[in-house]
């Protein structure tokens, strides 16, 4: 049920809360409590097993890096150092997912504007450079391509390539700020919104006490 | 309450160090007419009803002098929520106008922005899918509909706002005449029945004759828009017959068996043609029928099941940067089609890596530009230039280049019917001294009917020849 899950506006605040701390924290074990209850949370929303595999894959390189070079290039407790920062990796990486992943870039933004008071400019100008993204694809493309029938080749390494994408998504961008301005858009206007979510309290005093959690446990109980 | 807008003295200039484009210009908008705009592309259309609609100067330009005035406030002074329920605006690139993914959220989006009470919103947004016919669409993608069916969409959205005063910036311009009399009806059903304000610009009159109360044309020696007899929309009616018609029994570009898809719908099924050489298609049909991803199967930018022949040889073995000088593609969308900045590097970098560049001397050059009046902008940045300009810039950039079969997507939305017929004077005199195979696709007929040597008609997953010309 949607309603048992958590809302983004509390994600973020975990997220932020607890990533912060991450930082600071030296010690494995925290690191793996994060990985495991990120890990029952997104399991909890169904998220699929595959796009969990495939995250935990596409980051193995970053963390193997990062303990081996620890390993080979460290000093003192290279071990303990390695495995910290290894896993570290990991917590960062199921802390973002259990927002990005359990819930829609449309309403993350939108309970982030609601809760905690994110520009409307910013959410939506956001939220249409996200409706662009498959059209920038598709455009790169179309410039490789008009470039190959004038006799001109584009690559990958090609700045030009990459200024003439900036021109056409500036001229986008100019296009659908004058639209939004006819179509009623006011920045920092007021507006009424059909978005609705629940935040109940208890969520709010959970972030809290989950960030005083780890605090504690990584900061004064230090554990490996 | 009475609505009025009214411009007093306006002066108005695109930058500090440029020329004024509208000098002490005085207007009226006739309240609850259907008013129509018309002028050669370039002239500044779009840049009245930008005007008009508060935009600029805020996104662009200096007001030297005077006032634009709704309901006698200054309307840069109202703030936009409050404008949009009295002026909203269709625009000349219908995919650039919605900010959201769907046709649902973007009616939402509209909504909420003129603070409509949050419980009515659905039930309203329902009830405009309902009148404008848009059910199918309403989950849709935005990005994904046709050019018609989006400014449908935006329609929808001027219908959301409840503006009294709708104005539509060439909102044609890739529109097929089925979707555009549709439209043109419905747009005669809104100011007629529900009382609203109708000012669009076109640079094509027909279908407007019996239409419209009041017709203005720019004009740019004036630097102001001046007030046409009806007698104007008349006798706009060409003739219309094909220059040839026998078809050249010389042919180098042919397709066999020829198929696609877009996603699960079948477009082209089985189709085998060739076209000749040396002379001039037009490629019609409806729109949304398939005819720009049958241009992108044919340069090879969209997958497809038979074979594409050149020269009796199957292309699919090509590299694309190959088949790229062998078939050019003139999309419809003028700005994807440029790779430099400005107007004249565009041209500079077509000559020098021109395929007949014995053909297109200098001098060639010179005298194309000065025919589709471009002499004046070229540097200007491309981007920069009207809609019209970018087409003519477009089309010449491509032209030069000669390849053997050019392929052009609407190369004519959007113009004024002196620059239509000037680009097709060159297209015809390139194609005919270089040989050259080309297909036009185009809603646009006036100015063209009698150059184009033969019909090809795209319907119901088959492409035909048009044997009655």
């Amino acid at each position: 049920m949607f309603t048992h899950r958590l809302n983004p506006a509390i994600l973020l605040i975990i997220m932020l809360g607890i990533g912060l701390q991450i930082t600071f924290a030296r010690s494995f074990l925290t690191n793996v409590a994060i990985v495991i209850i990120g890990l029952s949370y997104l399991l909890y929303c169904k998220i699929s097993i595959k796009l969990i595999s495939i995250m935990i894959l596409s980051a193995f390189p970053v963390a193997l890096g990062s303990w081996w070079s620890f390993i080979a290039f460290g000093t003192s407790d290279v071990w303990h150092v390695g495995w910290i920062y290894a896993s570290r990796v990991y917590a960062y990486l199921f802390l973002g997912s259990i927002l990005t992943l359990t819930v829609p870039i449309k309403d993350i933004l939108l309970s982030l504007e609601k809760h905690l008071k994110l520009s409307s400019t910013f959410v939506y100008g956001i939220l249409a450079a996200f409706n662009l993204v498959s059209r920038i694809k598709t455009q790169y493309k179309i410039i490789r391509y008009s470039a190959t029938m004038r006799g001109t080749e584009y690559h990958l390494w090609n700045p030009g390539l990459y200024l003439r994408i900036i021109i056409v998504a500036l001229n986008w961008s100019g296009d659908l700020a004058e639209a939004m301005t006819s179509q009623g858009f006011t920045e920092g206007g007021a507006r009424s919104s059909i978005y609705h979510d629940n935040l109940p309290f208890w969520q709010w005093l959970l972030s809290f006490v989950l960030i005083l959690i780890y605090f504690f446990f990584s900061f004064i109980v230090r554990p490996w | 309450m009475k609505n009025s807008l009214v411009i007093q003295n306006l002066t108005f200039a695109y930058a500090e160090d440029e020329p004024n484009i509208f000098q002490n210009f005085d207007f009226e908008l006739p309240i609850q007419n259907f008013n129509l705009l018309v002028g050669p592309s370039g002239s500044g259309k779009s840049t009245i009803f930008k005007l008009i609609a508060g935009l600029y100067p805020q996104y662009r330009g200096i007001k030297r002098d005077g006032k634009i005035l709704l309901n006698g406030q200054e309307i840069s002074e109202v703030v936009p929520f409050e404008r949009a329920q009295h002026v909203s605006m269709l625009f000349q690139n219908p995919t650039r106008q919605f900010a959201m993914k769907t046709t649902f959220e973007q009616i939402v989006f509209v909504l909420e922005n003129i603070q409509y009470p949050e419980n009515k919103i659905v039930p309203k947004v329902n009830e405009i899918l309902e009148t404008m016919h848009l059910n199918a669409f309403k989950d849709r993608n935005l990005q994904t509909l046709s050019g018609g069916e989006q400014q449908r969409v935006a329609l929808a959205m001027t219908l959301a706002l409840d503006s009294p005063i709708i104005l539509l910036d060439e909102p044609f311009a890739n529109i097929d005449s089925k979707s555009r009399i549709e439209l043109l009806h419905e747009l005669k059903i809104l100011q007629k029945d529900h009382g609203k304000t109708i000012f669009i610009s076109d640079h094509d009159i027909s279908n407007y004759d019996g239409l419209v109360n009041h017709v203005y044309q720019m004009n740019v020696e004036k630097k102001k828009i001046v007030e046409l007899s009806l007698s104007f929309l008349k006798d706009t009616l060409l003739e219309q017959h094909f220059a040839q018609n026998t078809l050249s029994s010389s042919q180098i570009f042919s397709w066999n068996h020829l198929g696609f898809k877009s996603g699960d719908r079948t477009l082209l099924n089985d189709s085998s043609l060739f076209l000749p050489q040396g002379q001039i298609g037009l490629l019609s049909g409806d729109n949304g029928i398939g005819k720009s991803t049958f241009f992108a199967a044919l340069s090879h930018q969209k997958k497809y099941t038979g074979s594409i022949l050149f020269k009796d040889n199957p292309s699919e073995k090509v590299r694309l940067g190959k088949w790229a000088k062998i078939v050019a593609n003139i999309f419809q969308n003028s700005s994807d089609q440029f790779i430099r900045l400005h107007a004249h590097e565009e041209l500079e970098l077509s000559a020098r890596h021109s395929l007949r560049s014995d053909y297109w001397n200098d001098n060639r050059i010179k005298k194309a530009i000065s025919h589709l009046n471009l002499t004046d902008v070229l540097n200007h940045v491309s981007y920069q230039l009207s809609g019209g300009q970018q087409k003519k810039l477009q089309a010449l950039a491509v032209l030069i280049m000669s390849q053997p079969i050019m392929l052009f997507d609407e190369p004519f939305a959007g113009l004024d019917i002196d620059s239509v017929k000037s680009l097709m004077d060159i297209i015809t005199e390139t194609t005919v001294d270089l040989e050259l195979t080309s297909l036009i696709i185009s809603h646009q007929r006036k100015g063209i009917d009698n150059r184009v040597n033969y019909e090809l008609i795209m319907a119901d997953q088959k492409i035909r020849r048009q044997k009655e010309f």
